[in-house]
């Protein structure tokens, strides 16, 4: 039998053994038993990945249908309710099925003429795999569409927010109308404008709340006198008790910009507030105000952009660091880990596994989560990023470094010990300046790395600017994080040229 | 006097490199290896500076048995066995000057050479080492902006600066054209004729063969198979050394005469 080389046109095409079996019975296995009739054809090799590759399909279909439909149950009604719920899962069912058709028309061809090689139940077995691929990672190309001008402002906001590196120094300017709730008998006077400065006139002056059941709070008409022109003003309250807030009004925060006098007028509706008994018996002033931020003096960097400065220094500090020590610790370990250094007893053998072994684990996890246990370990800050970084650093060049040595010419070591050279000797003159140029482009790399990881420590909390850009992003201020965006992006292509200019030097 | 008795190389998988391997070199000699590719030339010849340890048999150089050297006394008879190879094996990043002056390492505290320090002495003797090579224009560049013929001739240099009593030499032209090895073989004879080194080189080309050798011995599968003198060699026909050698043994050119005049005409 040569049958295991027979598929995938290994075996001269002339020089296969004919089917044991006639076309139609091949095809007729290979129904009840996707892939029999190929095994039966003397393509055993093909008959298996054909069953095993629709075992599997027929697996991942089965779940995907099962997760599309979690509460029915039964096959049929699950199946039923998978087509109607996705779609696109009608599409993977027609594929199983033609799948499963082509490969009984496979183990058909296959047996009929051996001189061929069909190669369309694989290209079939493809599309599967891609279309499967499409349902598994939910690809929605419509929603990426349709849904992204919503995204829009907050990128406009990311791709420009310099407006937030500029800040002025402000002054407020408040005018307030006493209200009294609810009514007396003898509600406050109305304010009157005095001269130059800001006022707020109310109609009326007293009234009631809305309340907690939905009845409609008195309606208020303002009206603001010798506020600064153009510039917007918010009206707010001040409850008995001294708390402040904001007048909202169908969800929004209620804010008007005076005319060129100054004045504006506006109806607003008392809101609804909670407080203790205590402050709403019998009679209580209350006021509404207008207030007004000017910005005043000249234009200065904001204190955000400040931080962020301090922290994207902050940040390539740590990857100096980290990279730092990453090559002093990595350099002693790379001789450990290279297998023509250390091959030389059973003894240095199991210490290379080890190392390697080693090595690879920690390598294998990825900096993020060596910062989540150093922030356990250290605490917050920079020096948590620093310790993950080392530890990553000293796996990452450790290999690179070892592999170095690994692949250096053994001739200049030879000549050199053949001069009666020793150890070290022979170490300083045939083995150093042979790996200097790797070491050099290794280690600008991993510094490159580590700036860049840098910024991602810090979004668990190992200081940094990823700190700061993960706190502006939680409190939606897109500007500032759009920033920390642009300065990770300089730095980022900064280092990257630099390191370039460094390795060629070294080359 | 170079006495090689018995001498049998097992490498660790098994291979038998060398099979009890028995030959003389007087002083003086210019002695040629001839021999397929992995005839045992190669490893035969790291067996005498012992850059690989043999299996089994002695190495008697000047009374002492380098076989059973060990740690310093093995450096210090190393420093007197220059060893030229076929693909240089020049420290391509180094200058030319340093890797000259490597060869002057056996003779240097391990912390002057750290350091890079060598002494002056040393230093006059690499410019003069690099003189008589005739690369006195190349000195401060890196060895990979060299010429492959350049580059054998800082491998020459380097291991003059041993002062070495023998130079073992594998294939050193095998990487050059041929007029080039003519050139380097040129030298190498000097350095035996002129300054009394014994050499032992190994070589493909018969008429290098020929030209070059006072004494010739022949290596198949491992084992001595052919040792004549330069009578016997120079009597030799094409077919005796393709009998010996294997159907791949070719001359360099045109003839052992015509290419001699050619050289002749050209160095001088």
């Amino acid at each position: 039998m040569t049958d295991d080389k027979l598929q995938l046109g290994h075996v001269p095409e002339d020089a296969r053994e004919p089917s044991l079996v006639s076309p139609p019975f091949a095809a007729l296995a290979s129904l009840i038993v996707p892939g029999f009739g190929q095994g039966l054809a003397r393509s055993v090799r093909r008959g298996m990945i054909l069953f095993f590759s629709f075992l599997t399909v027929v697996g991942l279909t089965m779940w995907r249908f099962t997760i599309a439909a979690p509460r029915d149950t039964g096959w049929w009604a699950i199946f039923k309710k998978g087509l109607y719920l996705d779609p696109f899962l009608i599409i993977v069912t027609i594929l199983v099925a033609a799948l499963y058709i082509w490969i009984a028309f496979d183990a058909y061809s296959l047996s009929k003429d051996r001189a061929k090689t069909p190669m369309g139940v694989f290209a079939i077995l493809i599309i599967m795999f891609f279309a499967l691929g499409w349902q598994i990672g939910q690809i929605n190309p419509v929603s990426f569409v349709s849904n992204a001008d919503e995204a829009l402002p907050a990128l406009g906001r990311v791709g420009w927010p310099w407006e937030k590196a500029i800040d002025y120094d402000s002054v407020i300017f408040r005018a307030n109308a006493d209200i009294e709730i609810p009514c007396s008998d003898a509600p406050p006077a109305a304010n009157t404008v005095l001269g130059d400065e800001p006022t707020l006139i109310s109609t009326p002056t007293c009234g009631n709340l809305r309340t907690q059941e939905g009845d409609l709070g008195t309606e208020l008409h303002l009206e603001g006198y010798n506020f600064t022109p153009g510039i917007e003003v918010a009206i707010m309250w001040e409850d008995p008790i001294g708390g402040e807030f904001r007048q909202r009004q169908g969800g929004e925060y209620v804010v008007t910009i005076p005319d060129e006098n100054g004045f504006f007028e506006i109806d607003i509706e008392m809101p609804y507030r909670l407080l203790p008994p205590s402050a709403t018996d019998p009679t209580y002033t209350w006021q509404v105000f207008g207030q007004q931020i000017a910005e005043v003096g000249d234009a200065k960097l904001s204190d955000d952009f400040k931080k962020i400065v301090e922290k994207m220094i902050e940040t390539i500090f740590i990857g100096m660091m980290a990279t730092f020590f990453g090559i002093l610790l990595a350099l002693p370990v790379s001789f450990l880990a290279a297998r023509n250094l250390m091959s030389a007893s059973w003894i240095t053998l199991v210490i290379y596994y080890l190392v390697r072994a080693v090595l690879n684990i920690i390598r294998s996890i990825e900096p993020i989560i060596w910062a989540i246990i150093a922030v356990i370990v250290v605490g917050l800050g920079p020096f948590a990023g620093i310790l993950a970084l080392v530890l990553h650093s000293i796996a990452a060049l450790g290999k690179l470094y070892s592999e170095a040595i690994e692949s250096i010419d053994p001739g200049p070591i030879e000549a050199i010990q053949a001069t009666g050279a020793n150890w070290v000797q022979t170490v300083v003159y045939a083995v150093i300046p042979q790996i200097i140029p790797p070491f050099v482009s290794f280690t600008i790399y991993r510094w490159d790395i580590n700036v860049r990881m840098s910024t991602i420590i810090g979004l668990v909390g190992g200081g940094g600017i990823g700190f700061l850009l993960i706190q502006y992003i939680r409190v939606l201020d897109y500007r500032s994080a759009g920033m920390c965006v642009w300065f990770i992006a300089i730095t980022v292509a900064i280092l990257d040229y630099v390191s370039a200019e460094i390795r060629v030097r070294f080359q | 006097m170079l006495e090689v008795r018995h001498l049998t190389k097992v490498y660790d998988d098994g291979t038998r490199a060398l099979k009890d391997v028995s030959f003389s070199v007087p002083d003086g000699e210019f002695l040629v290896v001839i021999g397929l590719s992995g005839s045992g030339k190669s490893t035969m010849l790291r067996c005498i500076n012992r850059l690989i340890d043999p299996t089994e048999g002695e190495i008697i150089w000047n009374g002492v048995d380098l076989a059973q050297l060990k740690g310093e006394d093995l450096r210090k008879a190393r420093r007197k066995i220059g060893m030229i190879f076929q693909h240089f094996n020049l420290v391509k990043r180094s200058p030319v000057l340093t890797n000259v002056l490597a060869g002057r390492l056996g003779y240097t505290k391990s912390w002057n050479s750290i350091l890079g320090r060598f002494s002056t002495k040393d230093k006059e003797k690499a410019f003069e080492a690099i003189k008589r090579l005739g690369i006195e224009n190349q000195t401060y560049k890196r060895a990979d902006e060299l010429s492959g013929g350049q580059q054998q001739r800082v491998g020459v240099a380097r291991a003059l600066m041993q002062d070495p009593e023998m130079i073992l030499a594998d294939e050193p032209v095998a990487s050059l054209d041929p007029v080039l090895a003519h050139s380097i073989m040129q030298y190498l004879e000097i350095l035996n004729k002129e300054d009394k080194m014994t050499m032992i080189c190994s070589l493909h080309y018969l008429d290098l063969v020929q030209r070059y050798a006072t004494r010739v011995i022949g290596l198949k599968d491992g084992e001595l198979v052919y040792e004549g003198s330069k009578k016997d060699i120079l009597a030799m026909t094409d077919e005796q050394f393709k009998n010996i050698y294997g159907q791949e043994a070719e001359r360099v050119g045109g003839g052992l005469e015509g290419d001699l005049s050619v050289q002749e005409g050209g160095e001088a």
